[in-house]
C-alpha cells in the first residue's frame, strides 16, 4: 500500500527534522566544535537511515522469517562482544567500535527480538492453517520465550543498560498479548514480574536504585538524582503555550538540563517550541504508531501481522515511556526518543523498523 | 477484540501524555517559569552611597567607607565544602562556625548566602583572588556611614536606622520599603529623601554552574546628594567641648542670615552605634539624650524676655528712655510681694537692662498690659516654630489673658503680668527662638528664619529659602536696646560683666529661670563683635546654673573661638 508508507515516510522525517533542529539547539551553546557540529553527523545519520529505509522497505520481509534464528545468534554473538570489547562511556559498556562509528547493538537487539517472536508465535501446525499459538500450553507459550529473550535482555541490563532490558521484557508481554497467547499466561507473567521485583531490586547498581527512589519522591537529592527530573520538567513547564522560541530555551542552553540532545530532547524541545510544539509532536508519534497499527490490522500474513504489531508497539513504548519520564511520571532509565534522540544506532534501528512495516503494507497484495 | 483493546491503551496512553504536557506547561506554567528563571538569572545587587553631610568649608562630617559583606553560591557540596575551606584559612575563621552560618543562612540553592558581614578591605581583597577559581564567593561591597568626628553635631545629623512602622506608613508613598535604612532626627531625617541612594543592580544569566554567561540587564546605582551645612566643626567642636557633660545647649548663629554656625545640645549620642548595635545604642541613652535641646526643649525665657517689654513699652510710649523706677529690692503687686534678685534703687530703662532690674520690669509690664506683651512676644517670633530646617521643632508658648480664661478657668491678674514680664509664669521658649530674638537687635531690625543646608549636591538653595523679614518695630527702639545689651557686658555692674574683657566686644542678657521643683537654668543670648556682629549666641544649661555660669560657658566659647582666629 503506496499511501502508508508515504505517510509513515513523511512522518517520520518530520520527526528527524524537529529532532535534528533540538539537537542544534541543544548544543548551540557549548563550546567546543565537535559538540556544535554533532547535529550535522545526525544529518548524517538521517541520510544513512533513509536509504536503509528505501532498501529494507523493497526487501521481502518474508526473508526475516527465514533468516530469524540467524539473527539471533548474531545478536547474542554482538553482545558478548561488547562484553569482551566494548567501549565504556560514562559507566557503561554499550557500544561496539566499528570503523569510524560506535555501534550499539541494543538498539538492535530490540529490533530481532520482534522478529524472532513473531517468527516463533506465527508457527503453524503442519495439519491446519489456523494458528496454534492460542492452543500453545504454558512451556511452549511462555517458559520457552522468556527464556530465548530473557538471555539477550540480561546481557544487555548487564551492560548496564536498564532501559533497553525493559523495553524487551516490555516488547515480550505486549506481543505475547497480540499473538493471542492464552490470556492467563500474560497475567501470570505480569504477576511474576511483579513479584520478583523485590528480589530483582538487590540486582541492581546503586545509581539504577537512586533513580528508583528519586522517582517516588524527586526532592529526597535535588541535586543528585533527582536534579534531571526536577530540571527536565522545570525546562518543559516553563515552555508555557508558545515556548521560549528556537535557541531561546534557557534550561537546555545553559547546560541546567543533562542530557539535553538525547534522553531529555522532548524537555528540550518543548522548552523552546511550548505546548503548541508538544501536542503536535505527540500527535505525530500517535499517528505513525497508529499508521503501524493500521498495517498489522490489514495484513493477513501472520508473521507479517505480529512483526508490525512487534514493531509499532515497540515504538509506542519507547515514546511513551520516554517522554513520561521527561515529564516525571516515568523513572529515569536510559531510553532514547525514537527519531528524535541523537544517536545513531536508536535512529538506525528505526528507519528499518520503518522499513519492515512499510514493506508488509506493499506485500500484502501478493497474498 | 484484543486489536481493539490495544488500539484503545495506545489512544488513551497518548491521551494521558498529552494531559501530562498540559498540565506542566499550561496549568503549573507561570509556577514553572519562575523556576526556570531562578535557575539561570542572578540578581546581584549594587548598593549606592548615603550622601554625605559636609560643614561649610567642605570638611567631612558624615562620609561613607565601604564595608564588604563575604556571600556563598551554593553549589555541590564539594564544592562548598573546598570554598568554605579556603574561606576560614583566608579569613582566620573556625571551618566548623563557617559551616553552621552557612547552613542557617542557606535558603535556597539558587540564592546566595550570607557568610560574613563586614570584613575588611585587605581580608576583602585577598578572598577576591579566590574568586578567579572559585566563581561561588561572592564579595558584596556596601557603604556604612561614617562619622570621622564621633559624636559631634549628633543633634543635628541625627543617626540611622531600620525604619519603623510609623515612618513607612507616612513615606510608603515615596517608594520606602520595609527594612530600608532611614534618618532618624536631624538633617538625615530632614532630608533623607535627598541623602537616599538609590540601589542598583546587576541581573546577570548563569549557567548551571553558576558560571557567568550574559548580562541581561544593569541599573547603576545611584549615590544621594551631599548636603552641605552652615556648621563650622570647628565652631561646633569649641561648643561641644564647652558643654562638656553639662546638660544644655549652645547655638551660634550668623545674626544677618540666620544660618546655623554650631548646634551643640547635650547629652549627645554617638551616631555609628545605631549602625552597628541599634539596640545597645538605645540601651545607652540617658537623660533624653536623643532630644535636640536647642529646637525642641522649651524652657522660661526668664529676664531674655525682657528685651520684649523693653520693646513694647518703648514703642507703645509706655516708658521713654528716661523713665524711671525705684527699686527697693521688691515690690507690691496686688496682695502679693514680688521681688528683686537684687535691691538697685532708681532705674532708668538702660539701668534695668544692665542690672537686669525685676521691679522696674514688673512696672513696665503692668502699664503694658499682658495682651501686649503677648502680641509683643510673638512679633519676636515667640510661641511658633522658627522653621529651621530640623524636624522636631517645639514652638513654645505664650500666655494671654483669654488663654488662662478658657483653659485654666481663672483670671488674668497682675500678678501674672508681672511673672510674665520678667520671661516666667507660662512662657516657654526653646533656645533657637531666643537666638533669633537676639538676632533681631544684632542685625537691627530683621527677624531671620535659622537653617542649616547651605547646598545640596553642590548647589546653593539659598534662593529657596523663606525671605527674612523686618520685625515691625521701629529701628529706634531696636537700636535704643542694642546699645543698653552692650552696657550689661561693659558697664562692671552688668550682669554679664564677666564678658567684658574678651578681645571682641560682646552684647546680650543673661537670665536665670525659675524651674519647676529643681535647680535654675541659665541663660546667656548676646552677640559680637558688637559693630558688626557675625555671630549671635545663645547659651542655656539646664537645671545646672545661672545666668552667670552661662556667661561663663560664652566666655569660654569666644576664647575658644578667638583663639583659633574664628571670629
Amino acid at each position: 500500500m503506496r499511501r502508508s508508507g508515504l505517510t509513515i515516510l513523511l512522518i517520520a522525517v518530520l520527526i528527524c527534522i524537529i529532532g535534528i533542529l533540538s539537537i542544534y539547539s541543544s548544543n548551540y551553546e557549548k563550546q567546543g566544535d565537535a559538540w556544535r557540529m554533532i547535529y550535522k553527523r545526525q544529518i548524517g545519520w538521517l541520510f544513512l537511515g533513509l536509504i536503509l529505509f528505501l532498501i529494507i522497505s523493497n526487501f521481502n520481509y518474508r526473508r526475516f522469517w527465514d533468516i530469524s534464528y540467524i539473527l539471533y545468534g548474531v545478536v547474542i554473538f554482538l553482545l558478548s562482544l561488547v562484553f569482551i570489547s566494548g567501549a565504556v562511556r560514562s559507566g557503561a559498556q554499550r557500544w561496539l567500535k566499528i570503523a569510524w562509528f560506535n555501534l550499539q547493538p541494543s538498539e538492535f537487539a530490540k529490533l530481532i527480538m520482534i522478529i524472532f517472536l513473531a517468527r516463533y508465535f506465527s508457527k503453524k501446525s503442519f495439519d491446519e492453517v489456523s494458528l496454534s499459538v492460542s492452543k500453545f500450553g504454558i512451556l511452549r507459550a511462555l517458559i520457552l520465550p522468556l527464556i530465548f529473550i530473557s538471555i539477550p535482555a540480561g546481557m544487555i541490563i548487564e551492560q548496564p543498560d536498564l532501559g533497553t532490558g525493559i523495553i524487551i521484557i516490555g516488547i515480550f508481554i505486549a506481543m505475547l498479548f497480540a499473538a493471542g497467547v492464552r490470556l492467563r499466561y500474560t497475567f501470570l507473567i505480569l504477576l511474576c514480574g511483579g513479584l520478583s521485583v523485590p528480589v530483582l531490586w538487590n540486582f541492581l547498581r546503586d545509581y539504577q536504585k537512586d533513580r528508583l527512589l528519586v522517582f517516588l519522591n524527586p526532592n529526597i537529592d535535588p541535586l543528585g538524582a533527582g536534579y534531571t527530573v526536577i530540571q527536565s520538567k522545570i525546562a518543559i513547564g516553563s515552555g508555557g503555550f508558545w515556548g521560549k522560541g528556537w535557541l531561546l530555551g534557557t534550561q537546555s542552553q545553559l547546560h541546567f538540563l543533562p542530557e539535553s540532545h538525547t534522553d531529555f530532547i522532548f524537555a528540550t524541545f518543548s522548552e523552546e517550541w511550548g505546548f503548541a510544539g508538544g501536542i503536535i509532536l505527540v500527535a505525530l508519534y500517535y499517528f505513525l504508531i497508529k499508521q503501524g497499527i493500521a498495517i498489522a490490522e490489514r495484513t493477513s500474513d501472520y508473521f507479517g501481522k505480529l512483526l508490525a504489531y512487534g514493531i509499532s508497539l515497540m515504538l509506542g513504548i519507547q515514546v511513551v515511556i520516554n517522554i513520561a519520564m521527561n515529564l516525571g511520571f516515568a523513572p529515569v532509565v536510559g531510553i532514547p526518543l525514537p527519531l528524535m534522540s541523537y544517536g545513531g544506532s536508536s535512529l538506525l534501528a528505526t528507519f528499518i523498523a520503518l522499513g519492515i512495516l512499510v514493506n508488509i503494507a506493499k506485500e500484502r497484495a501478493v497474498f | 477484540m484484543r486489536v481493539k483493546i490495544i488500539n484503545l491503551a495506545i489512544t488513551f496512553i497518548f491521551l494521558f501524555i498529552a494531559l501530562g504536557i498540559f498540565n506542566l506547561q499550561i496549568i503549573q506554567g507561570a509556577r514553572f517559569k519562575n523556576l526556570s528563571d531562578n535557575n539561570c538569572i542572578r540578581l546581584l545587587p549594587q548598593i549606592g552611597g548615603r550622601g554625605r553631610i559636609l560643614d561649610r568649608n567642605g570638611e567631612l562630617i558624615v562620609g561613607n567607607y565601604l564595608s564588604y559583606d563575604l556571600m556563598l553560591l551554593p553549589q555541590e557540596k564539594s564544592q562548598s565544602d573546598k570554598a568554605l575551606a579556603l574561606i576560614s584559612r583566608a579569613l582566620g575563621a573556625d571551618l566548623a562556625d563557617l559551616k553552621d552560618e552557612f547552613k542557617q543562612n542557606y535558603i535556597s540553592p539558587f540564592i546566595p548566602v550570607m557568610l560574613v558581614k563586614n570584613i575588611g578591605f585587605k581580608k576583602a581583597v585577598s578572598l577576591g583572588e579566590l574568586k578567579s577559581d572559585y566563581n561561588n564567593i561572592i564579595i558584596q561591597p556596601k557603604p556604612l556611614r561614617f562619622y570621622p568626628y564621633g559624636k559631634l553635631a549628633s543633634h543635628v545629623i541625627g543617626y540611622l536606622n531600620e525604619i519603623d512602622h510609623w515612618r513607612l506608613s507616612r513615606l510608603k508613598d515615596y517608594g520606602y520599603e520595609t527594612k530600608d535604612i532611614v534618618g532618624f532626627g536631624g538633617i538625615e531625617e530632614k532630608y533623607d529623601y535627598y541623602l537616599r541612594q538609590e540601589d542598583g543592580g546587576l541581573s546577570t544569566q548563569v549557567d548551571h554552574r553558576g558560571r557567568f554567561v550574559r548580562v541581561l540587564g544593569f541599573r547603576p546605582p545611584v549615590d544621594g546628594k551631599d548636603m552641605q551645612l552652615t556648621l563650622d566643626i570647628r565652631v561646633q567642636k569649641i561648643s561641644e567641648e564647652a558643654l562638656a557633660e553639662r546638660k544644655g545647649s549652645v547655638i551660634l548663629m550668623g545674626p544677618d542670615s540666620g544660618e546655623i554656625i554650631a548646634m551643640a545640645s547635650s547629652p549627645d549620642f554617638y551616631p555609628s552605634l545605631f549602625i552597628t548595635k541599634p539596640a545597645l545604642a538605645m540601651a545607652s541613652l540617658r537623660n533624653s539624650a536623643l532630644i535636640n535641646r536647642a529646637i525642641s526643649g522649651a524652657y522660661p525665657a526668664a529676664s531674655v524676655f525682657k528685651l520684649v517689654v523693653a520693646s513694647g513699652a518703648l514703642e507703645t510710649g509706655k516708658i521713654n528712655q528716661s523713665s524711671t523706677f525705684i527699686c527697693s529690692g521688691a515690690a507690691r503687686i496686688g496682695n502679693r510681694q514680688f521681688n528683686c534678685w537684687d535691691e538697685h534703687n532708681a532705674q532708668d530703662l538702660a539701668n534695668a537692662i544692665t542690672h537686669s532690674c525685676d521691679v522696674f520690669f514688673y512696672k513696665t509690664g503692668i502699664l503694658l498690659g499682658p495682651q501686649a506683651l503677648h502680641d509683643y512676644a510673638l512679633k519676636f517670633g515667640l510661641s511658633k516654630p522658627t522653621g529651621i530646617d530640623l524636624p522636631y521643632e517645639a514652638g513654645g508658648f505664650v500666655p494671654d489673658p483669654l488663654w488662662k480664661k478658657v483653659y485654666r478657668l481663672q483670671n488674668w491678674f497682675d500678678g501674672d503680668t508681672a511673672n510674665f514680664a520678667i520671661g516666667q509664669g507660662d512662657l516657654m521658649v526653646t533656645p533657637v527662638q531666643l537666638a533669633r530674638l537676639m538676632a533681631v537687635f544684632a542685625n537691627k531690625g530683621t527677624l531671620v528664619t535659622p537653617y542649616l543646608v547651605k547646598g545640596i549636591d553642590n548647589k546653593d538653595v539659598s534662593a529657596y529659602r523663606k525671605r527674612n523679614a523686618a520685625i515691625a518695630i521701629k529701628k529706634s527702639v531696636i537700636n535704643c536696646i542694642r546699645q543698653d545689651l552692650r552696657a550689661v557686658v561693659s558697664e562692671p555692674s552688668g550682669t554679664a560683666n564677666l564678658l567684658s574683657d574678651l578681645p571682641v566686644a560682646v552684647a546680650g542678657k543673661t537670665g536665670t529661670a525659675q524651674a519647676s521643683g529643681g535647680k535654675t537654668h541659665g541663660w546667656f543670648v548676646g552677640f559680637f563683635p558688637f559693630n558688626n556682629p557675625k555671630f549671635v549666641i545663645c547659651v542655656f544649661l539646664e537645671n545646672s546654673g545661672s545666668g552667670h555660669t552661662a556667661c561663663a560657658l560664652a566666655r569660654q566659647i569666644i576664647e575658644g573661638m578667638s583663639r583659633e582666629n574664628l571670629i
